[in-house]
């Protein structure tokens, strides 16, 4: 087992090369600021920055703003919708990429209270994307005097952005000479702008990676200084091409820099309070985490081999849920081979989960940086899986390997895992063969090819230019050259709305493959995760339970994005006495501590309800943005039928008992019926069942979300959560009564 | 090494080394502001908490300002803590002081005042 | 007996709760375990034996995203 104590500190940055880069840099505008001192939780000042002409603009974040929208998401949304039109698109320069952490991010006393929140139009869907990121960047900029920031406009060589909230500057400079590579950027920006060493720790930089000049799944690093280990480190804003925007505007980095961290920089209503919850959470850690997930050892990888031990964990394009080879990359293993032990990894202060763990020193085997030894961040669940068994890979360092340079180049590991995981099912069924990919034998398990893939598309070259394109346009491409049936491909690229899907297999779980459709960006985990619920828990068995569940779940949820929380903390540890409260899936000791630090910091007193209508409000939002942007409705809430059911007959045969057992159960054969029936009879039969199913969920969850059988919020529900707002309603109305 | 060690037999629970400690840093008489800690034994007699040096304070910090000194001593760098108090949370003895009057929480740095306040010999410095 | 409302079929004298969590594979760490209703904590999941007509809930605490 590695210890942290064991681990050498990085080699330093070379000064003189960082001189040589500050000094190309070319001033093109610089202002000074009074930074306005945060006052229970906001500072309500807006960032505006448009590179296209480098102008610099602080406004006041209006009083109505604050109270519908409430801060992080909510602030994305609202001010990216302000700035765009029906017919913006990603690449249009009025596309904003927003920025905002929320009220309690910045304090200390708590884990995960360090979240940005970064929203554009993606690259990837054409509707809003959003997605959340550690590091120091979001606590840093509110520190700094800004609850947002807005990127827009396209400058026309590369820039840098530095804010440093000290100082009351920012200044937009042409940047030539760093690199794009973000384990390299992080490093030099954090070293030009720190006074020395112990200074390091002050400043965030915001970056992308090489590939995002022309990867749509390109997403941001945000960095966090680690002062053990002497090394930037990197957490990501991953989902739906966010970097492939930052770079498109040609933005290199945002730096920020702030110092004099203390825990009350948020000028807090009720410090007492936010203490004592803070020191309770941080005991229950102590205590519960090494009996629990072992969130400190391993962070969230621990559910790797659960999730093979639930028939779950996406294998080989989500035909399965599981591989034999899990005992070769399992929890275990990456805690005793791997990953550095005994480390302090939170990406903000006083974070106790602490799950932002780290291979050090690692030895990478292959692309520009062979031979180079480097620190890896995670990899975290969602990357092990992706990159791994989904992609029929189950070598640890392989995994580590490809974790380490989709971060560095700035590739959403769970967009390229899914999409890798895609190409190589088309590989094996002959829609792609080793001319169409100049060489590559994309076969499920060769690893040298998944590599060679991932640096062919960070270069740009051969192949690797349509792996960037990500899932959706990759069929219609494949379809386009004769190469493929386009109806196969609808069923087994796992995307919709243009996103891949997360790393979940949902085939068992109809609430979860309403977890996934019934989303706003797309199929991402994180407004539901119902799986073990329903799957295994059978604890939401009927239409109105997981019609509740997924409407409970994504606006609860959603709070956390408002206020600038990590998710992680409220149910990857629970309280000992849990299991004995009513409702143990919901944890409610930490719904109550969030309750009480919402209090402590904006002295501002809701309950349960109330925090669920602040997430109803934006939530209803960001539906209708999507309808304004012509992909809010029904019809797009469809799903791959590889989340629903077995597409292929290996599928089908891998779980015939089950299959066959439940055209009995539930679709309503007899026994003899079903032993009479051909595999392709089974087949279709489960399919007609099954996609019926789903179309029932939808039918039970709309009218709980107050929505139409088209998936349009109505008006009424709109008035009744306090978000009728003229130019949402001139979206809706004529929406109303049309029929799906 | 430089730290406490204590012999529960001789302690008669006149808690004066809760109240030297507190006032040490404090200032005031107040045992939730002591870094040591005197407790009732259910079955009779008295349980003293005392700061082992063990070092998990130090150990859990991400800002890295739990370091000992010369002495073995984990002295805690309040200038550069941002009171994220985790170290408070991790102490398997219970005995860091979180105090709302204060960003930083203390803890304690084997200075002796309990020691010489302790009428019976109950809590020695042991350097060694 | 039924196991998180549907029926389990591997039923026998002498079952236990163990028998049933190492059967089934549940390999979660975070269990919510209740038999007719009442709380059995971990410790005693080897002793508690299960009736023929005994509902038991075996609920996965599990995170996740």
């Amino acid at each position: 087992m590695i210890q942290m104590c064991d681990v050498p500190r990085y080699k330093d940055v070379d000064m003189e090369e960082i001189k040589k880069m500050q000094a190309a840099h070319v001033l093109l505008n610089k202002v000074e600021y009074e930074p306005k001192q945060i006052e229970k939780g906001y500072t309500d000042k807006l960032l505006t920055i448009d590179v296209t002409d480098a102008s610099i603009q602080i406004s006041d974040i209006p009083a109505e703003v604050k109270e519908k929208f409430v801060g992080g998401k909510g602030y994305c949304l609202r001010y990216l919708w302000d700035a765009t039109n029906p017919n913006t698109k990603w690449d249009s320069p009025e596309n904003e990429i927003v920025m905002s952490s929320g009220p309690i991010a910045g304090i200390t006393q708590y884990a995960g209270t360090g979240k940005m929140l970064v929203a554009t139009i993606s690259p990837l869907t054409g509707i809003p994307i959003d997605s959340n990121v550690g590091g120091f960047f979001g606590p840093y900029l509110k520190f700094s005097g800004f609850d947002a920031l807005e990127l827009k406009g396209q400058a026309e060589e590369d820039v840098i952005i530095v804010i440093d909230g000290n100082k009351g500057t920012i200044e937009i400079d042409k940047a030539p000479l760093e690199h794009l590579d973000a384990h390299l950027i992080g490093e030099e920006l954090t070293a030009m702008y720190a006074d020395d060493e112990n200074d390091r720790k002050h400043v965030a930089v915001v970056c992308a990676g090489s590939a995002a000049d022309h990867c749509d799944l390109s997403m941001l690093n945000f960095t966090f200084y680690d002062p053990r280990r002497g090394t930037v480190r990197l957490k990501q804003a991953g989902r739906g091409g966010i970097g492939r925007v930052f770079r498109h505007k040609k933005v290199k980095a945002i730096v920020c820099k702030y110092q004099g961290i203390k825990n009350d920089l948020n000028h807090v209503h009720d410090i007492s309070i936010i203490n004592k919850t803070g020191v309770k959470y941080h005991r229950e850690m102590a205590t519960q985490d090494p009996k629990q997930n072992n969130m400190r050892k391993i962070g969230t990888a621990n559910t790797m081999k659960i999730l093979n031990d639930y028939d779950i964990l996406p294998t080989h394009n989500f035909k399965f849920g599981g591989t034999p080879n899990i005992h070769e990359m399992e929890p275990k293993v990456f805690i005793e081979q791997w990953l550095t032990q005994g480390a302090a990894d939170g990406c903000w202060y006083g974070c106790s989960m602490a799950c932002a763990k780290a291979a050090d020193h690692f030895k990478l085997k292959t692309g520009p940086y062979a031979g180079n030894c480097v620190v890896v961040d995670g990899p975290e669940y969602e990357t092990a899986a992706g990159v791994g068994p989904n992609c029929g890979i189950t070598t640890p360092q392989v995994i580590l390997e490809i974790n380490f340079y989709c971060d560095t180049y700035g590739i959403d590991t769970i967009s390229w895992g899914t999409t890798v995981a895609f190409l190589m099912e088309c590989y094996e069924n002959g829609i792609l063969n080793k001319e169409r990919t100049g060489g590559l034998e994309l076969n499920f398990g060769n690893c040298d090819a998944a590599l060679e893939l991932l640096h062919l598309t960070a270069k740009n070259e051969g192949f690797g230019k349509i792996a960037g394109m990500g899932t959706h346009k990759q069929k219609e491409y494949f379809a386009q050259q004769g190469w493929g049936d386009m109806k196969f491909m609808n069923d087994i690229a796992m995307e919709q709305k243009g996103l891949e899907y997360s790393e979940y297999g949902s085939k068992e779980s109809l609430a979860q493959q309403g977890g996934y459709g019934l989303t706003n960006k797309g199929p991402q985990h994180d407004e539901a995760w119902l799986i073990f619920m329903d799957q295994v828990n059978n604890q939401i068995p009927t239409f109105d339970d997981k019609a509740e569940a997924l409407y409970y779940y994504p606006r609860f949820r959603t709070w956390f994005g408002l206020v600038g929380l990590c998710k992680l903390p409220w149910n990857d540890v629970v309280p000992e006495n849990n299991s004995l409260t009513d409702e143990p899936a919901k944890v409610p000791e930490h719904v109550d501590n969030y309750l009480d630090l919402f209090y402590g910091v904006t002295g501002r007193r809701i309950d349960r309800e109330e925090l669920l209508v602040m997430s109803e409000r934006v939530y209803n939002f960001q539906r209708i943005f999507n309808i304004r942007l012509g992909k809010g409705l029904r019809k797009h809430d469809a799903i791959p039928y590889r989340s629903v059911g077995p597409v292929t007959e290996e599928e089908y045969l891998s779980r015939q008992e089950r299959y066959d057992g439940q055209l009995v159960e539930k679709v309503g054969y007899t026994k003899e019926q079903v032993e009479q029936m051909s595999l392709q009879e089974k087949m279709a039969a489960t399919r007609t069942y099954r996609e019926g199913e789903y179309e029932k969920l939808i039918n039970a969850v709309y009218p709980k979300r107050g929505w139409t059988m088209n998936g349009v919020p109505k008006i009424e529900h709109l008035k009744k959560i306090g978000m009728d707002l003229p130019e949402l309603i001139e979206i809706v109305e004529p929406l109303q009564n049309v029929e799906p | 090494m430089k730290r406490l060690v204590k012999d529960e037999s001789k302690c008669i629970g006149c808690r004066s080394c809760e109240e030297a400690c507190s006032k040490a840093y404090y200032k005031v008489a107040d045992r939730d502001k002591s870094c040591i800690k005197i407790n009732e034994k259910a079955e009779g007699g008295f349980e003293i908490k005392i700061c082992t040096q063990c070092g998990i304070c130090g150990q859990v910090c991400n800002t890295g300002v739990i370091q000992p000194n010369a002495n073995g001593v984990h002295m805690l760098n309040k200038k550069e803590c941002v009171g994220c108090l985790m170290c408070v949370g991790y102490c398997p003895e219970q005995v860091m002081v979180q105090d709302d009057s204060r960003s930083e929480p203390s803890k304690c740095t084997a200075c002796g005042l309990c020691v010489k306040a302790c009428p019976t010999g109950a809590i020695q410095i042991q350097d060694c | 007996m039924m196991l998180n409302d549907r029926p389990y079929p591997d039923w026998h004298e002498g079952l236990t709760i163990q028998g049933v969590i190492e059967h089934m594979n549940f390999t979660w760490p975070k269990l919510v375990t209740k038999v007719n209703g009442q709380l059995v904590w971990p410790e005693d999941y080897p002793n508690v034996v299960l009736a023929e007509n005994d509902d038991l809930k075996i609920h996965h605490l599990l995170a996740g995203g």
